[in-house]
């Protein structure tokens, strides 16, 4: 038998080959079957996690799910901010379609010339410029429609503020990447923004998402905060302000509202304000939230306060006559001066005709430890418990390096400083029968315990007082308001300049509680530098302090305790033919 | 012998079919609710501004713009206003059976 194949008829064919060629082409083909074999099984088997993470990488996505920030509410659930959505629009310059007509309709839409276009899209290596952004929707779906290829938009939220400007100082504003930067805003930025979720999914070949992976972490939307102010009784308040402000040329002013009770913060207003929604040019002093930030000498309006610790460590009573004549009081080489000399004038009238002389002779009597601990109990040189960027504590020094014509001083208003937030609610232990609450901007949930400065009967005699200096005879007839019993101290500063003070530079401020009974409200205004003018805290911020009360009390529901003359016509008198 | 294995290669080729078909199936499933929850969340943002663009129709200056210049309204004081008092004691709805 021959040891070869006959592989044909041709001749070429016909030479002898050896079997053991075909024998290695069997065998080198199963070799390649094998290989391909140990190539899928190690494919499938062995490192087949590797090769479905890889297949994963090429169809799975992340999406991630973005949480939507927290609203900011009134204290009776009014919207006071919140977010609605505002595509953004990119382009990638790179592979973008020119065509100038499609870019002159685009360039309308952006409300942009079309040389600014021009110039965004200039440099052809970028893959990323923003065009515009935080755009009305409509307007979007138009620049959609136009369909140029390069041009995309992007999800993104802004930030509405429908109170516009009369809320702006205690909202604040977010940045264009939902960033808190003022206010309300940046304080609670954490509950407010939440946590983006996320989940993967798997999108075929047209972007479509057609199967979820493993379970979706969803997003924690962001809290709402619910303040306490109201929001009508802000507008009030800002609006009489602004008018005041203006009337009288000053620089600015600032208000604030405090609910006598709780302590809650009903209204904060500072003029000159903002529009949150359009902020381009804006200055620091139209930013500044001075009811909180600023500190200022508080002049007349801090005598109650000494007074009320006179009554309180027994030392007179309201009745007690004090001579203020001759106008005037030296204490240790330095004479203190009334603007107006009186005569013997009753504790009473002390207040009521805000008399310095005779409000540093109660004050000399008290130790100064003593007159400290009150004004620290009733928050001078402390930190409001509110949080807010920027509060300040105001000064009052250490009592053992006061001397004693710093301590005079301080008894009618200056050597130390305050804010206006401060004052008011310092003048809540007048209203609360001596006992003093924390101010707070949140809506109470509950009753906070207060703490105890004055005894109930000296409150209410300093209530009287207040009263009468609204009263014919005080430094403060502006501040009545129809129906309602109001009481409250004028305070007239100098403004301090450098190391001294500025000569026709004032301060006019009113703080002031009503009903005078049982008080619901404290009001404290301030109006920096009048210049019209009048310039007393009894001309300039009372009658803020008025119109203010009139609108605050109508809008809590409070019935007037004073008889009104009514002027409802109840019934018409019939026409005579 | 070879009847049962056509038999099951029968069995195996529609059984794969059935869950081509059945996957196929879910996928389309999956992208209708998928549309339908963002046809949701779209109608939750824009209820959401909707709500904001009444409120914005509603602030407290808006409406005092109006009463003021348009209506000719003027502020309510105590001397207009007719006070009446309900008795807290007699809060209470008579109910009737």
């Amino acid at each position: 038998m021959s040891r070869s194949v006959q592989l044909g008829s041709s001749p070429l064919l016909a030479s002898k080959t050896p079997v053991w060629r075909s024998k290695m082409i069997v065998a080198a083909v199963a070799v390649g079957f094998m290989g391909l074999i140990g190539r899928a099984a190690y494919v499938q088997v062995i490192r087949n996690d590797f090769f479905k993470r890889q297949g994963e990488v090429r169809f799975a996505r992340t999406l991630v799910l973005p949480a939507s920030r927290g609203r900011v509410l009134d204290r009776n659930g009014m919207l006071l901010a919140s977010s609605v959505p505002a595509p953004s629009i990119w382009a990638n310059p790179e592979d973008m379609e020119r065509d100038p007509v499609k870019l002159r309709q685009l360039a309308k839409l952006l409300e942009m010339n079309p040389a600014e276009l021009e110039k965004k899209l200039e440099n052809e290596d970028k893959t990323f410029v923003w065009l515009r952004r935080q755009m009305d929707e409509s307007r979007v779906k138009e620049i959609q429609a136009l369909d140029i290829k390069g041009v995309y938009s992007i999800k993104e939220y802004k930030r509405l503020y429908p109170e516009g400007e009369a809320a702006a100082h205690i909202v604040g504003f977010t940045n264009v990447e939902d960033q808190g930067q003022e206010g309300v805003e940046l304080v609670f930025q954490k509950q407010l923004s939440g946590k983006a979720g996320s989940r993967r999914v798997i999108k075929d070949r047209l972007g479509r998402v057609v199967e979820a992976v493993g379970d979706a972490v969803p997003p924690e939307d962001g809290q709402d905060i619910q303040l306490s102010i109201d929001s009508k009784i802000q507008f009030f308040a800002y609006q009489k302000l602004r008018d005041a402000v203006q009337e009288n040329k000053a620089k600015a002013g600032s208000v604030v509202v405090l609910d006598a009770q709780s302590g809650e913060v009903l209204a904060l207003a500072n003029y000159p304000s903002y529009s949150p929604d359009r902020r381009v040019n804006l200055s620091g002093e139209q930013l500044r939230n001075r009811a909180l930030t600023d500190t200022f000498e508080p002049g007349s309006t801090m005598k109650p306060f000494a007074v009320a610790l006179a009554l309180e460590k027994g030392l007179v009573k309201p009745e007690t006559p004090v001579q203020t004549a001759p106008g005037r009081i030296t204490i240790t080489g330095s004479t203190i001066t009334d603007a107006h000399p009186h005569g013997v004038l009753t504790v009473n009238e002390v207040i009521q005709k805000s008399s310095n002389v005779g409000t540093v002779k109660l004050a000399m009597q008290i130790e100064p430890r003593e007159m400290w601990e009150m004004y620290s109990a009733v928050g001078f040189g402390q930190k409001p418990q509110v949080p807010f960027p920027g509060v300040v504590s105001g000064r009052l020094r250490p009592y053992k390096t006061w001397r004693p014509v710093e301590q005079a001083t301080m008894s009618y208003g200056y050597g130390l400083s305050v804010s206006l937030l401060q004052m008011a609610r310092a003048y809540t232990v007048f209203a609360r029968d001596g006992v003093v609450v924390p101010a707070t901007l949140l809506k109470a949930e509950q009753q906070v315990p207060g703490v105890r400065v004055f005894s109930a009967n000296n409150a209410q005699a300093m209530r009287k007082m207040l009263n009468m200096v609204t009263g014919p005879g005080g430094t403060a007839p502006k501040a009545q308001t129809m129906g309602y019993s109001v009481g409250g101290k004028t305070g007239t500063a100098h403004k301090q300049e450098g190391k001294g003070y500025a000569g026709h530079k004032y301060r006019g401020v009113f703080v002031g509680l009503a009903p005078i009974e049982a008080p619901r409200v404290v009001v404290a205004v301030m109006i920096d530098e009048p210049s019209n003018g009048r310039y007393f805290g009894g001309d300039v911020a009372a009658p803020v302090f008025s119109t203010t009360v009139q609108q605050t009390l109508r809008l809590l529901g409070i019935q007037p305790d004073l008889s009104v003359k009514p002027q409802v016509v109840a019934k018409a008198v019939e026409e005579s033919f | 012998m070879t009847r049962l294995s056509v038999l099951l290669l029968m069995a195996v080729v529609v059984s794969a079919l059935a869950l081509v078909h059945s996957q196929y199936e879910s996928r389309r499933l999956f992208m209708a609710i998928e549309a339908e929850g963002k046809e949701a969340t779209r109608l939750e943002v824009d209820f959401d501004r909707l709500q904001v663009e009444r409120r914005a129709q509603a602030t407290p200056l808006r409406v005092e713009q109006i009463a003021r210049q348009q209506l000719q309204m003027r502020m309510v004081n105590p001397g207009i206003t007719q006070y009446v008092n309900t008795p807290q004691a007699k809060a209470k709805p008579e109910v009737n059976p």
